[in-house]
C-alpha cells in the first residue's frame, strides 16, 4: 500500500531518570494529565496530522505500553489503509537482536518502511509532550527541497548541554550540529523530530550502521549535513521534554497553568480509555458537601471529600476528609484517608494513604541515593504502597514500588531518603 | 443449568417527561452523568450471568440503537452471548405496531421459541436499580412457580403503580392495577419471570382480546388462578417516568455517592459519536454535593447538581439542585435552580431559571410540573438577562424567547 508519509515513533526509552515511575513501564506509558499516557501525545499529533501508518518501536518493558496501544483504534489508526504496527527487535538471523539506538531501530524495520513506499519518513519520539501539525513541517520541507528536516526549539542557555544544537542559516538550511554542547554557538535545540526522504534515509542508516553509529543525533544527523540539503524548521508551539522527574511534574502543572501553551482541549489529544484492562465507564466524580477544589484537573470515578489545589487527579483517586492536597499529581485507584496533608508529591498507582499520613514536609535536601534525580522538593510514591497512619515523610523522599512502610514500622522519614 | 432468555421493553410511548423524550425513547434518557436509563437493567442482566436478551423497541429509536450498538459494552457479543434490537415488523395480517406490553412480547415469539429457554425474565429498560435476577430465578424455581412477579416497598403510594399482596408461602392473593387506594405498599416492579410454556399459552390467550398489557391484563388472570408468586425486591429502586420521579432519583442517587461505583453500571462510553476520552474535569470554581463528569469546566458555583460531560459553568454562574446534560454551556453571572438542561443549551450572562414562581402549577400539563422544575430542550439558547419562572417547559422547537417567561409557562 502506497503512502506519501508515513512516521516511526521511538518508544524505547528506558527513563531511568524518572525513577521509580518507569521501573515497570516504558517512559511513553507512564500516566501524565490524569487520563493520559505521555505516548498520546504524539500519536495524537501523528493522527491529527492525517498520518495514517505509525511503525512503533519498543524495547524496553513494553507490554503496557502495547496494552495501551491495542489496535491503534483510540487514535483511528485502525483500518484497512490505516495501521499502528508495534516492532519490537526481532532475533536476527546475524547478530545482534538488540536496538543499538534510535537509528539502529529504524534500520532494523527498513522493511516495514519499504511496504508503503513513502515520499518521507517522519521520525518521533513517544516521550515529548507538545502538540504539533506535522503537515506545517512537511510543506516547509517540500517548499525547501530538503532531504532532511530537523524540528527545532528555542531552549534557555543552560539546557543547550542536554540536546542537540543547530545552527541554522538565514535560509534555514542548517550549516552545523553540536551534540550536547557545553559552549553552545545557539540555542536551537532539536526536538528529536525528523523528516526524512525515504532514499535519503535509507542511504544515511546504511552509511552509519557501516561505521558502527546507531544514533540519529550522533551519526546520521552528520552524514547528511555533509553531503545534502537539511533545513532546520522551527516550532514555535509548546515543547517539553519530560525526561527528569522535575520536567515531569512541570509539564502535568503546565496543563492547570494558565497561558501555559499546552492546550489539551482544542488540540484534542485522544487516549485508550481501556485503562486497567477495563473500559473506562466508571461513575463520574463525585464531590461532597465539604468538597474544595482549586485550578485542579480530577479524572472520572473520583470522590473527593477534602481539599484540593493546584492539583492533577487521574481516575478512581479517593480524598478523605479534611485532607489537603497540593501541587500533587496523583495516579489512578490511589486512596488517600482523611486529614492526610500532601505537598509537591507525585503517587503511582492503587497506593493507600492512611490517615493523618503528611508527605512532602519539613526542609528540602537532596535524594541521598538519586541527588541527580530528586532534588527540589519532590516526593514520589511508587505503586501499590502503603503509608501507615500519622507517618510523616520528608521532601525528595523515594518510597518504592509495595513497600509497606507500617510493616516496617516507619513512622518518620527524614528528608531526602530512598525506602 | 437453567437457561434464561431476558427481554426489555424499552417500547414506551409515554411523554410524560416532556422535552427530555421530544426525541428520544425514554430508555435513552442520559442519567447520572454518563448513563442512560437503560444501562441499569443492560448491567443487573449482564451482571447476574444472563447471556440472551432482546430489547424490545420501537418509539424513536436511533438514539437507543446507537447506544445499544452490537451489546459489547455489556458483554453480550460472542459464541453464546447475544443482543437483539427487536423492532416491530410488518405482519402478513394487519397491524405492524406494538399494541401493549404483552403484545409486543407476543409478536417475538418465534425469537423466544428460537432460544428454546426454560424461562423468560421480563423487566423494563426505564427502571434505575441494581439487581441480582439470580436470587429470583432460584425463588421461581424453589416455588415450582409458572410466574413470579417482582414487588417493591414504595413510601408514596403513588396511583401509578400496580400494587400486590403476598402471603408467606410467596403466592400473590391480590393485585390491582393503578388503584385509588393501594392495598398494600408493595408496588409491581414490572419485572416477571415466566416459564416459557406458561409465557406462550398465556400471550396466545391474550392476543384475541383487546388489550394487551402484562400488569392490566395478565396478572389478574394469574392471580385469580392462584399461580402467580411474588418476589421481594428489597433495594433501592428507582423510576423515572415522570419529570418529578425523575429528578428524585438522581437526588437519591446523589444522596449514596458511594453506591454507584459498587452497582459496576457499564454504559456505551461512545457518546456523541465519539469514544469518551474528554478532558478530566477542569474545576477553578465551588462544587459541593454534585456529581461532575469530564470535560466539564466548573468557574462559577455548583450546588446538589448531576452536570455530564462537557458542561461548562463560567464564572460567577449558579447551578443549584439542576440536572445539566451534555455540552450545556452556562456563561457568567446565570442563576440556575432546579433545572433539567438537556443537551447542547445555552444560557446567557445573568439569565435566572426557577428563582420565582415554584408554586404556580405549570397550565399546560398540570401536575406533571408543580414541583418547581424547569425543562430546557435540546440545544435551546437562552439569550442574555432572560428571567424564566419555575414550572416551566421549554420544548426544542420553540422558536423565540421572551425576556420574562412567566412560571408555569410552556414554549414549543
Amino acid at each position: 500500500m502506497k503512502k506519501n508519509i508515513i512516521a516511526m515513533l521511538l518508544a524505547g526509552g528506558v527513563g531511568s531518570r524518572l525513577n521509580i515511575l518507569a521501573r515497570k513501564r516504558a517512559k511513553p506509558a507512564i500516566p501524565f494529565g490524569g487520563i493520559y499516557r505521555i505516548i498520546d501525545f504524539t500519536l495524537s499529533n501523528i493522527a491529527n496530522s492525517g498520518i495514517e501508518v505509525v511503525g512503533v518501536l519498543t524495547q524496553y518493558k513494553p507490554q503496557s505500553l502495547m496494552e495501551h496501544l491495542e489496535d491503534g483504534r483510540p487514535w483511528d489508526l485502525y483500518g484497512r489503509t490505516r495501521n499502528v504496527e508495534v516492532l519490537p527487535p526481532k532475533t536476527g538471523e546475524e547478530i545482534s537482536d538488540w536496538y543499538r539506538g534510535t537509528s539502529d531501530a529504524v534500520y532494523q524495520n527498513f522493511g516495514f518502511i519499504e511496504d508503503y513506499l513513502p515520499e518521507q519518513v517522519l521520525i518521533v519520539s513517544g516521550d515529548h509532550i507538545y502538540n504539533m501539525n506535522y503537515q506545517q513541517l512537511r510543506e516547509f520541507h517540500q517548499a525547501h527541497r530538503a532531504d532532511a528536516t530537523v524540528c527545532l526549539v528555542r531552549v534557555p542557555e543552560d539546557e543547550t548541554r542536554h540536546f542537540g544544537i543547530a545552527i541554522t542559516a538565514p535560509d534555514g538550511r542548517i550549516a552545523d550540529w553540536e551534540e550536547k554542547p557545553s559552549q553552545p554557538k545557539s540555542n536551537l535545540a532539536s526536538m528529536g523530530v525528523y523528516l526524512f526522504n525515504r532514499e535519503i534515509l535509507a542511504w544515511a542508516l546504511a552509511l552509519a550502521a557501516k561505521k558502527g553509529g546507531y544514533d540519529f543525533a550522533k551519526d546520521v544527523i552528520p552524514i547528511i549535513l555533509k553531503q545534502k540539503r537539511i533545513f532546520g524548521y522551527e516550532f514555535n508551539g509548546y515543547w517539553r521534554d519530560v525526561g527528569t522527574l522535575d520536567a515531569y511534574w512541570n509539564a502535568n502543572m503546565d496543563l492547570i497553568r494558565t497561558g501555559s501553551g499546552l492546550d489539551i482541549e482544542n488540540w484534542h489529544v485522544k487516549t485508550n480509555m481501556a485503562d486497567r484492562g477495563e473500559i473506562g465507564d466508571r461513575p463520574s466524580t463525585y464531590f461532597s458537601r465539604v468538597a474544595r477544589v482549586r485550578n485542579s484537573l480530577i479524572s472520572r470515578g473520583c470522590i473527593i471529600e477534602g481539599s484540593v489545589e493546584n492539583s492533577i487527579l487521574s481516575p478512581g483517586v479517593r480524598v478523605g476528609k479534611k485532607t489537603l492536597i497540593r501541587d500533587s499529581i496523583i495516579f489512578h485507584d490511589t486512596s488517600i484517608s482523611d486529614q492526610v496533608r500532601l505537598n509537591r508529591v507525585i503517587i503511582d498507582k492503587d497506593a493507600v494513604i492512611a490517615e493523618g499520613a503528611q508527605i512532602g514536609v519539613g526542609e528540602s535536601l537532596p535524594n541521598e541515593t538519586y541527588p541527580g534525580h530528586l532534588s527540589t522538593g519532590l516526593t514520589i510514591i511508587g505503586k501499590t504502597v502503603r503509608i501507615p497512619p500519622r507517618c510523616r515523610i520528608g521532601t525528595n523522599t523515594i518510597i518504592k514500588p509495595n513497600t509497606d512502610l507500617a510493616r516496617k514500622k516507619l513512622r518518620d522519614i527524614p528528608p531526602g531518603t530512598t525506602v | 443449568m437453567n437457561r434464561t432468555l431476558a427481554l426489555v421493553l424499552a417500547a414506551g410511548q409515554v411523554d410524560e417527561l416532556l422535552t427530555l423524550t421530544e426525541r428520544r425513547p425514554k430508555s435513552a434518557v442520559p442519567v447520572f452523568g454518563i448513563y442512560r436509563a437503560i444501562d441499569f437493567v443492560l448491567s443487573n442482566l449482564m451482571h447476574s450471568g444472563i447471556t440472551n436478551v432482546g430489547v424490545l423497541s420501537q418509539f424513536r429509536p436511533y438514539s437507543l440503537l446507537r447506544h445499544i450498538g452490537s451489546g459489547e459494552h455489556w458483554d453480550f457479543i460472542g459464541r453464546s452471548r447475544t443482543l437483539n434490537v427487536l423492532p416491530p415488523y410488518r405482519g402478513q395480517k394487519e397491524s405492524d405496531w406494538y399494541k401493549g406490553t404483552a403484545d409486543a412480547i407476543y409478536q417475538n415469539i418465534s425469537y423466544i421459541e428460537s432460544f428454546n429457554p426454560d424461562n423468560v425474565l421480563i423487566c423494563s429498560a426505564d427502571h434505575i436499580y441494581h439487581m441480582d435476577y439470580r436470587p429470583l430465578i432460584k425463588s421461581h424455581m424453589e416455588n415450582k412457580a409458572e410466574v413470579t412477579a417482582c414487588f417493591t416497598k414504595v413510601i408514596s403510594k403513588s396511583r401509578r403503580f400496580g400494587y400486590g399482596v403476598i402471603e408467606k408461602n410467596h403466592k400473590v392473593t391480590e393485585y390491582i392495577e393503578k388503584p385509588e387506594k393501594p392495598p398494600t405498599n408493595l408496588a409491581s416492579m414490572t419485572v416477571y419471570l415466566f416459564k416459557t410454556s406458561t409465557l406462550i399459552d398465556l400471550l396466545k390467550t391474550n392476543a384475541k382480546e383487546n388489550s394487551h398489557e402484562f400488569g392490566r391484563d395478565l396478572l389478574p388472570v394469574l392471580v385469580k388462578n392462584k399461580t402467580l408468586y411474588g418476589y421481594k425486591f428489597r433495594d433501592p429502586w428507582y423510576y423515572a417516568r415522570t419529570v418529578k420521579s425523575y429528578y428524585n432519583a438522581h437526588m437519591a442517587l446523589l444522596g449514596r455517592k458511594f453506591d454507584l461505583g459498587s452497582w459496576q453500571v457499564r454504559t456505551n462510553l461512545i457518546e456523541r459519536n465519539e469514544k469518551g476520552d474528554r478532558v478530566p474535569t477542569r474545576i477553578t470554581g465551588d462544587v459541593s454535593n454534585s456529581v461532575v463528569s469530564e470535560g466539564c469546566v466548573i468557574n462559577g458555583q455548583v450546588m446538589n447538581s448531576v452536570l455530564s460531560p462537557g458542561v461548562i459553568v463560567e464564572k460567577g454562574a449558579i447551578v443549584q439542585d439542576s440536572i445539566i446534560f451534555h455540552d450545556s454551556f452556562i456563561q457568567s453571572d446565570a442563576f440556575i435552580k432546579q433545572a433539567i438542561c438537556d443537551k447542547d443549551v445555552f444560557i446567557g450572562e445573568n439569565v435566572e431559571i426557577g428563582r420565582v414562581g415554584s408554586n404556580v402549577i405549570s397550565k399546560e400539563y398540570g401536575e406533571l410540573l408543580e414541583d418547581g422544575f424547569t425543562l430546557i430542550g435540546k440545544n435551546i439558547k437562552i439569550p442574555a438577562r432572560t428571567r424564566i419562572g419555575a414550572n416551566s417547559v421549554i420544548f426544542s422547537t420553540a422558536r423565540s424567547i421572551a425576556d420574562e417567561i412567566p412560571p408555569g409557562s410552556t414554549l414549543k
